[in-house]
């Protein structure tokens, strides 16, 4: 199997000895333990510290939490208000036994949803670090770690980077909790699993792994945990770190994952059993194994009646076409196969093509890059501004790029048509991929004519049968054959035709609607 | 991940299904038309097409038949059960310099074509060259990729050929094709040979039912994809002589192409059909010529056992190159293409059948 994961655990034996090591345990004095947590953390100015005593006699308590990971309220209302509400009862009879107070604390006094005990500095600074509260007692080598995670988030918006007319409007946010929640209120199968896991040598950072037991091949959830636990990373900022560490080939232009903002989306995959990939702080979800196939569909086609889905799907694979293909063509067909178009035509491009300075190749080379750069501008700057530089850019400059007697007036409708197709895939990932490869096209249009082009065409397809995501082909159902899902491949059919779950995907449980319907 | 069954190493039967005809429709199929006209009158050739596609599927069948014999194994391994050790080795490496030569011959056939069609000026040897290195590519990945690169590529040229087959409807004058049965059986015989040449192909089944899951399957798979040439031979060959007439046809380097030709595309979208057809057709060439290089490859390292494939791969690469550059003009290299029809007889009807004849007579099983 092409994995590079022998390189990496190698990596991860390494002993990282310049890294203090905090693991030790608590002490029994609370003064020592806070000083220590004090030390860890440099004496941060969020880091607040509020002592306490239970009752007249009982021992000397605090609790330790970060401002603004946590909500006060919280704090107050779970937590300070009962142990001070009823102090006495509490403090009786525990003179003596530290731990067995710590147990009553965490059974009977505070009221907060989750409680747990830690043993070690490590773990205690993890949670507080996470936006939990400390509770030590003085006296035990323990402590309570209660959650009390509460910070200002931005809440559900419309999802940026794919937008359906029709479907759902909600889209990921930076918080997982929300992002698991939205995959929960779309399948309320018991089955559902969220397999947790901690990335980041630094960041700490949280992942989910998603998937519904009993329709997911378990091998394939063993494979994308296993190259999960080979991630060495200081911080995973945003699920493109993840992606480009677990996927099968990093020299393939092509996306060997999805990613999406969508949690419709997400949901559908998982019963397709897939696997979906959350990551904390970022709204872009990854879902994995991905085809060449589902590169091309858009949620929106299921929700549309399937006659337009269909429509629509089969324009999108045109769309690729002329997106890869369209300039390389231009090329191939000016420069060295002017008899293959139509002669009234021929004669029309060969006059506006009169005085050009260049060759067809330096002409279209010149207004795809700036046709990039438009993008690319439109893209970094503020909102309203990057509209009208896309529109003012492609307007002014390619008129005056004409009447300068730069390019050719053809030149310019091919490269906005090619453009505005390659806007129409669905997936911003994918898009980027063909936009690269049509530059190779050019050159080997500008090289060999349509020699070249279907030479560079043979290529790509020569890479894609070789490329694997996640063990599965890329260019399946294609090729490998897999005939039933071929209703929801260039096609789509009705969806009481579509009774099987993907075929390649080999799931556990194939039925997806049973031909009677209920009964 | 070994667990998906479809993504290890092994082929199912619709790959061997694609595999035949991917193989057999390549250089021959253009210029097939004129070899028939030449030698039968008006449109008697489409008999000697059943004729030699029938041979063609009998072979296929003993083939398949004698490799499904001996699954998972390789070629010089169930030879030397037959024939003793020695004798396997110098089989093994006659089929694959035969491989080798015909997959030379693709290539500098390609170069040949595309002087003709595209660049008149372009030296041969470039042309041969990028060509060269894209096969070199796809033959130094994994080899059930090639399976599936065939799956991608055949309905496109079979798609194009339909295409211009359907174009060539309106074209067909009815009086071309009559008078029927007026040729003598030695055209008849001249035509079946040639046709037979044209269907050589179906070799690739020694080497590859050995690495299907279910070599049984190999034998019906092999014979579907036989008759999928064979059809398309047919109708094309009445199409060329329904357009073109006999005389014409006969006349014609590559008929085929010319058909191509005289076809319009409604709506006048682009003109000169051919060039489209042939650009297409550079993807059926690479087809056969990465099989034939493929199992070359196979053949060799079956002999030596220790070598990396990538490094037989890359020896193999300028060998074959420098073949295809050895023929100094067309007379060559259609001397070539006829001395590479009678060692295919050799290699792919004479061993064979000897080869299971000897089976059946000593009742050797690799199955157990």
């Amino acid at each position: 199997m092409y994995f590079k994961s022998s390189k990496r655990n190698k990596k991860k034996e390494q002993d990282y000895s310049k890294r203090e090591d905090f693991s030790i345990e608590l002490s029994t004095s609370l003064e020592e333990n806070i000083i220590n947590i004090k030390k860890m953390l440099d004496q941060p100015g969020d880091l607040l510290t509020r002592p306490f005593v239970i009752g007249e006699t009982g021992p000397a308590c605090a609790i330790i939490y970060i401002d603004g990971l946590t909500d006060t309220k919280v704090i107050n209302e779970s937590i300070m208000k009962n142990i001070q509400s009823g102090a006495d009862e509490i403090g009786k009879g525990f003179e003596e036994a530290e731990t067995a107070l710590l147990d009553r604390l965490s059974y009977h006094v505070i009221s907060s949803a989750s409680v747990k005990k830690v043993t070690t500095l490590d773990d205690a600074s993890l949670a507080i670090l996470s936006g939990e509260t400390a509770l030590f007692v003085d006296g035990t080598d323990e402590l309570l770690i209660i959650d009390t995670k509460g910070w200002e988030d931005r809440s559900i918006e419309q999802p940026v980077s794919e937008g359906t007319i029709r479907g759902p409007r909600d889209a990921f946010t930076e918080n997982i909790r929300t992002n698991t929640m939205l995959i929960r209120r779309r399948i309320r199968d018991a089955n559902l699993r969220f397999k947790s896991h901690q990335i980041g040598r630094r960041s700490k950072n949280n992942l989910t792994v998603a998937f519904v037991d009993g329709i997911v091949h378990p091998e394939l959830i063993k494979e994308v945990n296993r190259r999960l636990e080979t991630i060495d990373l200081d911080d995973a900022p945003e699920s493109g770190y993840i992606e480009e560490w677990i996927e099968d080939s990093f020299l393939s232009p092509f996306p060997q994952m999805h990613n999406t903002e969508r949690p419709d989306k997400v949901a559908t995959a998982l019963t397709e059993g897939k696997v979906a990939i959350l990551l904390d702080g970022t709204p872009f979800v990854l879902i994995a194994p991905a085809t060449f196939g589902a590169m091309m569909h858009s949620p929106e086609d299921y929700y549309e009646r399937w006659m337009i889905g269909s429509l629509l799907r089969t324009l999108r694979y045109f769309a690729a076409f002329l997106a890869v293909f369209l300039p390389a063509l231009y090329i191939a067909l000016v420069s060295y196969h002017p008899g293959l178009i139509p002669s009234k035509l021929a004669f029309s491009i060969a006059a506006t093509r009169e005085g050009l300075p260049f060759p067809a190749v330096i002409e279209a080379f010149l207004m795809e890059i700036t046709m990039e750069l438009l993008r690319e501008a439109g893209i970094r700057l503020p909102k309203p501004i990057g509209q009208t530089i896309g529109i003012v850019g492609g307007l002014v400059i390619g008129e005056a790029a004409v009447s300068a007697g730069i390019v050719s007036p053809v030149m310019v409708i091919i490269v906005a048509v090619t453009a505005i197709a390659s806007f129409s895939l669905p997936s911003y990932s994918f898009a980027i991929s063909i936009r690269m490869l049509r530059f190779g096209f050019m050159i080997a249009a500008a090289f060999l004519g349509l020699y070249g082009i279907i030479l560079a065409y043979i290529l790509i397809n020569i890479h894609i049968v070789n490329l694997k995501s996640f063990g599965i082909p890329y260019t399946t159902p294609f090729a490998p054959g897999f005939k039933s899902d071929w209703k929801d491949l260039v096609l789509r059919f009705p969806i009481p035709m579509m009774t099987k779950r993907p075929k390649f995907m080999q799931t556990e449980d194939d039925t997806r609607i049973d031909k009677e319907g209920k009964s | 991940m070994k667990s998906f069954e479809y993504a290890d190493e092994e082929i199912g039967n619709s790959e061997i299904g694609y595999v035949i005809p991917s193989v057999v429709i390549g250089a021959g199929i253009l210029s097939l038309p004129r070899v028939l006209a030449e030698g039968t009158v008006s449109a008697d050739g489409w008999l000697p097409i059943f004729a030699g596609g029938g041979i063609a599927v009998l072979f296929t069948w003993v083939v398949a038949k004698l490799a499904s014999r001996f699954p998972k194994q390789s070629f010089l391994e169930y030879s030397s059960v037959l024939v003793s050790k020695p004798l396997a080795f110098v089989l093994t490496a006659c089929i694959a310099l035969y491989f080798m030569v015909f997959a030379s011959y693709e290539i500098r056939f390609v170069a040949t074509l595309s002087q003709q069609y595209l660049f008149a000026s372009t030296p041969k040897e470039v042309l041969s060259f990028v060509f060269l290195l894209v096969v070199t590519y796809a033959v130094a990945g994994s080899r059930v990729a090639l399976f599936r690169l065939h799956q991608l590529f055949l309905p496109i040229i079979i798609g194009i050929l339909c295409i211009v087959l359907l174009m060539t409807l309106p074209l067909i004058e009815v009086n071309h094709i009559l008078p029927l049965f007026k040729t003598d059986w030695k055209g008849y015989l001249q035509g079946t040979k040639s046709t037979l040449l044209s269907f050589m192909g179906w070799g690739v089944l020694l080497f590859y039912t050995g690495l299907m899951n279910k070599p049984k399957k190999a034998v019906k798979a092999g014979m579907i994809g036989m008759c999928v040439p064979i059809i398309l031979y047919v109708l094309l060959y009445l199409a060329a002589i329904g357009v073109m007439s006999n005389v014409v046809t006969a006349n014609l380097t590559y008929p085929t192409n010319e058909l191509a030709k005289v076809v319009e595309v409604p709506g006048g979208f682009f003109e000169r059909m051919e060039i489209i057809f042939f650009t297409i057709w550079v993807m059926a060439l690479f087809t056969t010529s990465i099989v034939f290089f493929d199992i070359s490859v196979m053949a060799i390292n079956s002999i030596f056992k220790k070598v990396k494939k990538i490094k037989l791969v890359l020896i193999l690469a300028p060998v074959i190159y420098l073949m295809g550059m050895l023929p100094q003009n067309r007379l060559q290299l259609a001397k070539v293409s006829e001395g590479l029809g009678y060692a295919g007889i050799c290699v792919s009807i004479i061993i064979p059948a000897l080869l299971i004849i000897l089976a059946k007579f000593r009742g050797i099983r690799g199955d157990g």
